[in-house]
């Protein structure tokens, strides 16, 4: 396995070259510079600027991708609870394979359709100008598609959970299907959207294998947490520098419980009040 | 005009198929018959929550549903409102906030129904601010019954709204439903597998059977039929009398049926004065003379109108004013020679009636 990453950095690199682009086009970084970030001398104590990108970066990454998967896992999990047509099986199985492909092979689909020679990159980057892959874009997109399945799986769940009698009643008093999935459905959803959007967040900020494909390991625009500790275990004496990042990602993840707990908690005294 | 016609023809994917057409005029109609019989399936296709493969539902004059012509009004549009058997109040909302959500949708203003009104009707005053989860099996079905009359609806449909209660509660909500029925005069289809409900609350009624209407008419004509019931395998009928009057003499409750008085059991001075009086049909003696001398306190007299065999025994039914039924041995019809027309008396016993609000 250790011996295997290295190959992999160095067919990337290798990729990069072939694709035409090279570490020099890969524009501003969105994340914030190094520069900046050492404007704060106290945080600076704590973590270096480096581990500060990767906190930040991360953080993005996984926000960006909970939200924007957030709306496509509620249709597709609403119609997986409530569909009854016979060809439901196919989207199930199109939402699932990320879940059960080994994440790099995820990536490397990934890479080979929005690459900017590839069938949706070409299209990106012809219409719009927009090139997803090595940058931190590309980043959200790995997550995006790995953390679905999860998001889906639990949406899901609830819905199946909701009486869809009490969206018949709501229709009987006189609310169309979209009113009905607005103020019944989707409310009583709700415990179901935050707990599959906090799954979907860690899973992001878990994601390695499926970003270092499609968005590489640039120092500052796409090494996110996992990818920096990664990269530092690998130095002579890494092992000991990375404990911080280490730490971090584990506070990372705890306070997406606890932000997900506090939320639920504050529902459940509303409606006992 | 009629004021609901139904008819319709769908096989459902288990093997059970619905074929049925009625009308009605009446104000308040029960559709009657043992679980599985289609009942529900019936309220789901007038409301249009199932579509049938042909159908017609026709409300007064407006359309509802008619396959022939490709015609289905979305549910939203329907103006059918639907009380559950389980409530199904939206659990995410107040009281209040589960009232106001059909009366916020509501599109025809037929009727005013207002909530100060419905409120004051259902008496759930005290419950506006608080979410379903902490409301008792009767609070719920009231609250729901408030909601759904809040949306204006032209036509009320309700899927046993009794079912899940216990007996007392039953009658106190079913009183408040018939409060209702009659304060907004709303056209009203009532399901139920009870006959004590069929006799007390309906004008007319659809008893059903594997998918099929067997009898249509007066409660006392339709569940006079043994025959379609099915009393083989069920209790056989039930006896419910309205009492036309109840005073207390001398500490004693009695009850007026026209000009006979029935002696009532006691009961706790505080509540309220019953309506009827529920008895079974074993619980009903047949005397060709009065007799003196017996412990039952109630002598009724009465004319055999039908005489229909049962499972194990033979039912009789007596008109007194209303229509009672008594169960006897076939022993008994002979020994008696009973036929229709036959003057009879009906001994029972205080203690075998049971009060009704």
């Amino acid at each position: 396995m250790e011996a295997a990453l290295p190959v992999l950095a160095r067919y990337l690199h290798a990729f990069r070259l072939q694709h035409g682009f090279s570490n020099q086009e890969y524009g501003p970084a969105i994340a914030g510079s190094a520069s900046e970030v050492a404007e704060g001398q106290l945080l600076d104590s704590l973590l270096t600027a480096g581990e500060w990108q990767a906190l930040r970066l991360s953080f993005l990454v996984a926000t960006c991708a909970s939200l924007f998967s957030l709306p496509f896992a509620v249709a597709v999990g609403y119609f997986l609870a409530r569909s009854k047509s016979r060809g439901r099986w196919l989207l199930e199985v199109a939402v699932n394979v990320p879940l059960v492909l080994p994440p790099v092979v995820v990536g490397y689909l990934l890479l080979v359709c929005f690459s900017p020679r590839g069938p949706v990159g070409m299209v990106l980057a012809d219409w719009f100008g927009v090139r997803l892959v090595f940058t931190w874009w590309g980043a959200v997109l790995a997550s995006t598609v790995v953390s679905f399945p999860l998001m889906v799986r639990a949406i899901r769940l609830t819905f199946q959970g909701i009486d869809p009698r009490l969206e018949m009643a709501a229709q009987s008093l006189g609310a169309g299907p979209l009113g009905t999935f607005w103020s019944v459905t989707l409310p009583l959803a709700r415990r179901g959207l935050i707990a599959g959007c906090v799954l979907g967040f860690a899973r992001s900020l878990g994601e390695f294998g499926a970003t270092i494909m499609v968005a590489g390991n640039i120092e500052g625009q796409t090494r996110t947490i996992p990818l920096a500790i990664y990269t530092l275990a690998n130095q002579p004496g890494g092992i000991e520098k990375s404990w911080r990042l280490v730490a971090l990602a584990v506070a990372l993840a705890c306070v997406a419980l606890a932000v997900s707990e506090w939320l639920e908690r504050r529902r459940a005294t509303d409606e006992s009040a | 005009m009629n004021l609901l016609d139904f008819q319709c023809c769908h096989d459902f994917s288990d093997h059970f198929r619905l074929g049925v057409a009625f009308s009605t005029q009446h104000r308040f109609t029960t559709i009657f018959g043992p679980s599985g019989a289609g009942k529900t399936s019936i309220l789901s296709i007038i409301a249009g929550f199932v579509r049938p493969a042909q159908g017609l539902v026709r409300l007064e004059n407006r359309t509802l549903l008619d396959t022939a012509r490709g015609l289905s009004v979305p549910v939203k549009h329907r103006s059918v409102g639907v009380v559950f058997q389980d409530a199904l109040l939206f659990p995410h909302l107040t009281v209040e906030a589960n009232l106001r959500y059909g009366q916020r949708r509501r599109k025809g203003q037929k009727r005013a129904v207002g909530l100060a009104r419905v409120v004051e009707v259902l008496e759930i005053g005290n419950l506006l601010k608080r979410y379903p989860r902490n409301l008792s099996g009767g609070e719920k079905q009231r609250v729901a019954m408030g909601r759904t009359l809040l949306s204006g609806p032209e036509l009320l449909l309700m899927d046993e709204p009794m079912a899940s209660l216990d007996t007392p509660l039953k009658s106190r909500i079913l009183a408040y439903l018939e409060r209702a029925v009659d304060e907004w005069d709303i056209p009203t289809l009532y399901v139920t597998h009870s006959q004590a409900e069929v006799r007390r609350a309906a004008d007319w009624v659809v008893v059903m059977e594997n998918g099929q209407v067997v009898a249509t008419g007066s409660p006392e004509d339709a569940l006079g039929q043994p025959q379609p019931l099915g009393w083989r395998n069920s209790t056989g009928p039930v006896n419910l009398v309205r009492l036309d009057r109840v005073e207390l003499v001398d500490g004693q409750l009695k009850g007026r049926i026209g000009s006979q008085v029935l002696s009532l059991p006691p009961r706790a001075p505080s509540s309220a004065m019953p309506r009827f009086v529920q008895f079974s049909p074993s619980d009903v003696l047949l005397s060709r003379q009065d007799v003196e001398g017996v412990s039952a306190r109630n002598h009724l007299r009465g004319r055999v109108c039908r005489i229909a065999p049962g499972a194990d025994g033979v039912f009789v039914a007596i008109d007194i004013g209303q229509i009672i039924w008594s169960e006897v041995t076939p022993a008994a019809v002979a020994e008696l020679n009973l036929q229709p027309g036959s003057d009879i008396v009906c001994l029972v016993k205080t203690h075998g009636l049971s009060l009704v609000d």
